[in-house]
């Protein structure tokens, strides 16, 4: 019997002692990462095994709805109705057992973040122009910055405000959905689902395959890199420690396609001839018909409200 | 490239170029890997996957990452390289949520088709017959990294730089990336040439070095190049 307190995980990002240390490293940096990474899946995985909502539905309906709502939110025009569903997410993270919190940190630390900064600009009259909403500076007729000209004067747009929030919502939309289908499925049935979409049987193994060697493979890097530090008293110059990890690359490469030749010799000895089965039968109960009628239904309604062929 | 960033004109084509891409690529492993396919592109995607968690010191003190798909093409060939990529990147983006679904055709053209086609013709040039452990050799490979990430970067850029043109609203606002061309072309290209790529070709040549040194043997075209860089033996005149 495992006790409460060793299943307990806490999630955020990894805080190793040592990573308090001002400069790390490459070799560091590359341990530290590994070990965000286990502790990212670990996380991951137990809130699929939670009872919530979401993990209560059929991995195919899951991953359907989502796509059809992913492809849905990149044609959506409206913020608003962005918004709404990016509330929605927050809905269903919260009906699924998620930590709010957790999930919005998750969700815009980096790529929302990011994207918001390379579409700043466009908020300011100098990239697009439309209405004044914040004025900014009054610089008068025939200013330049460098060979660019610059208008009289400087406001952030009315436009441009929308633009930028629309932008940043359907980033932060996509990516909410595409964690809330990973957060709450199984790897395993996840990737199996991927047959709904006539992917080949050969690659859903193949992918399933490729998911639970990532970590041997993390493992080994991490070792590797720890010998390294531990042996390491004063650094090399630049160009032999660029040898040297590529060198760790090739050697990775090489361990890769011999534990794929055992890998294999396993799999012929135990009878594989090259045709691929996969086991788990899904069964389709009310609630993921209502679940998947319910998405499409939203999808045509909202995709209708921003066309602009129905109003609210 | 995450989603929101292209409109459906730019992902869906982009969706339907790497259908039949992937097709070929599957039917050509098929036949040259026969019962080894899965485990031997299971582990190769591992590989690609986990390539990027090496850091590589750069000058300065920072690090930075390789992405490897020209270094697995050269190795195991392009078409294994087209699907190890895709496999490595459709877990990146669902179980990870980087690089986005609506995207991922994008992401696959431009990482898992242009890096290791461009990566590995550049190499295949450079190269010519000579030997495998010969420095010339090696230099391809860097150049193959190089120039295929820049390339890609140059493809990802116009992908993006299309997006005003193809997708703004009747008042001239754009709907999804809001740059055109003349920015995001040589922001991507010089951006990569100068700093990534460089990264990139380091790493390719080092660990073509490496495998080229060690265990030639794995270089899916091995015995061709074995072959080819061995002096043409003439009949003595009688």
């Amino acid at each position: 019997m495992i006790p409460d307190w060793m299943n307990a995980t806490e999630a955020g990002p990894y805080q190793g002692a040592a990573s308090l240390a001002k400069k790390k490293g490459f070799a560091k940096k590359t341990v530290d990462g590994v070990l965000a990474f286990f502790q990212e899946s670990l996380i991951s995985e137990t809130f699929a095994k939670r009872k919530g909502l979401l993990q209560s539905l059929d991995p195919r309906v899951k991953l359907i709805s989502m796509l059809v709502l992913i492809v849905g939110v990149t044609l959506m025009r409206s913020p608003w109705v962005l918004l709404i569903i990016y509330l929605l997410t927050l809905g269903l993270a919260y009906f699924s057992k998620i930590e709010v919190l957790w999930f919005v940190k998750r969700v815009w630390v980096f790529i929302p973040i990011f994207a918001g900064v390379i579409v700043i600009p466009m908020l300011f009259n100098v990239f697009l122009a439309g209405n004044v909403l914040v004025p900014i500076a009054t610089l008068g007729n025939g200013s330049h910055l460098g060979p660019i000209a610059l208008p009289s004067s400087i406001y952030i747009t009315q436009q441009g405000t929308t633009y930028v929030v629309t932008f940043i919502l359907r980033v932060a939309a996509c990516v909410s959905l595409a964690i809330l289908l990973f957060l709450t499925t199984q790897r395993d049935l996840l990737f199996k689902s991927l047959r709904t979409l006539q992917v080949p049987k050969v690659y859903v193994l193949t992918i399933n395959m490729c998911y639970r060697y990532i970590f041997l493979l993390l493992d080994t890097i991490a070792d590797l890199f720890t010998a390294r530090r531990s042996r390491q008293i004063v650094s090399l110059p630049l160009r032999e420690e660029q040898k040297w990890v590529g060198g760790r690359v090739g050697y990775m490469l090489v361990k890769s396609l011999d534990m794929s030749d055992k890998v294999h010799q396993a799999m012929i000895s135990r009878g594989f001839d090259g045709d691929v089965k996969l086991m788990h039968v899904n069964v389709m109960r009310h609630r993921d018909y209502a679940a998947i009628v319910t998405v499409l239904a939203c999808c045509v309604i909202l995709g209708l409200i921003s066309q602009s062929l129905i109003s609210i | 490239m995450p989603d929101g960033y292209l409109g459906p004109n730019t992902y869906i084509p982009l969706w339907l170029i790497m259908i039949p891409i992937w097709y070929y690529a599957g039917r050509w492993l098929k036949t040259n890997l026969r019962t080894k396919q899965v485990p031997y592109l299971a582990l190769a995607a591992a590989f690609s996957f986990v390539i990027m968690m090496f850091n590589v010191p750069i000058p300065g003190g920072s690090t930075g990452h390789a992405v490897g798909s020209a270094l697995v093409a050269i190795i195991l060939g392009p078409w294994a390289a087209v699907v190890t990529t895709s496999v490595a990147l459709l877990i990146q983006c669902l179980l990870f949520g980087d690089g986005g679904i609506t995207t991922f055709g994008a992401n696959c053209f431009n990482m898992a088709v242009v890096i290791p086609f461009v990566g590995y013709y550049a190499y295949a040039f450079i190269a010519g017959k000579t030997k495998i452990t010969e420095r010339r050799r090696i230099i391809g490979a860097g150049v193959g990294g190089w120039l295929g990430l820049t390339v890609a970067a140059a493809c990802a850029g116009f992908e993006m730089g299309i997006q005003p043109i193809l997708n703004s609203s009747a008042t001239g606002v754009p709907l999804y990336m809001p740059y055109g061309l003349n920015v995001t072309v040589p922001a991507m290209v010089f951006g990569h040439a100068f700093f990534f790529s460089i990264i990139e070709a380091v790493v390719t040549a080092a660990a073509f070095a490496y495998i080229a040194r060690n265990d030639p043997s794995i270089i899916w075209n091995y015995k061709a190049i074995e072959s080819a860089s061995k002096p043409r033996v003439t009949a003595a005149p009688a």
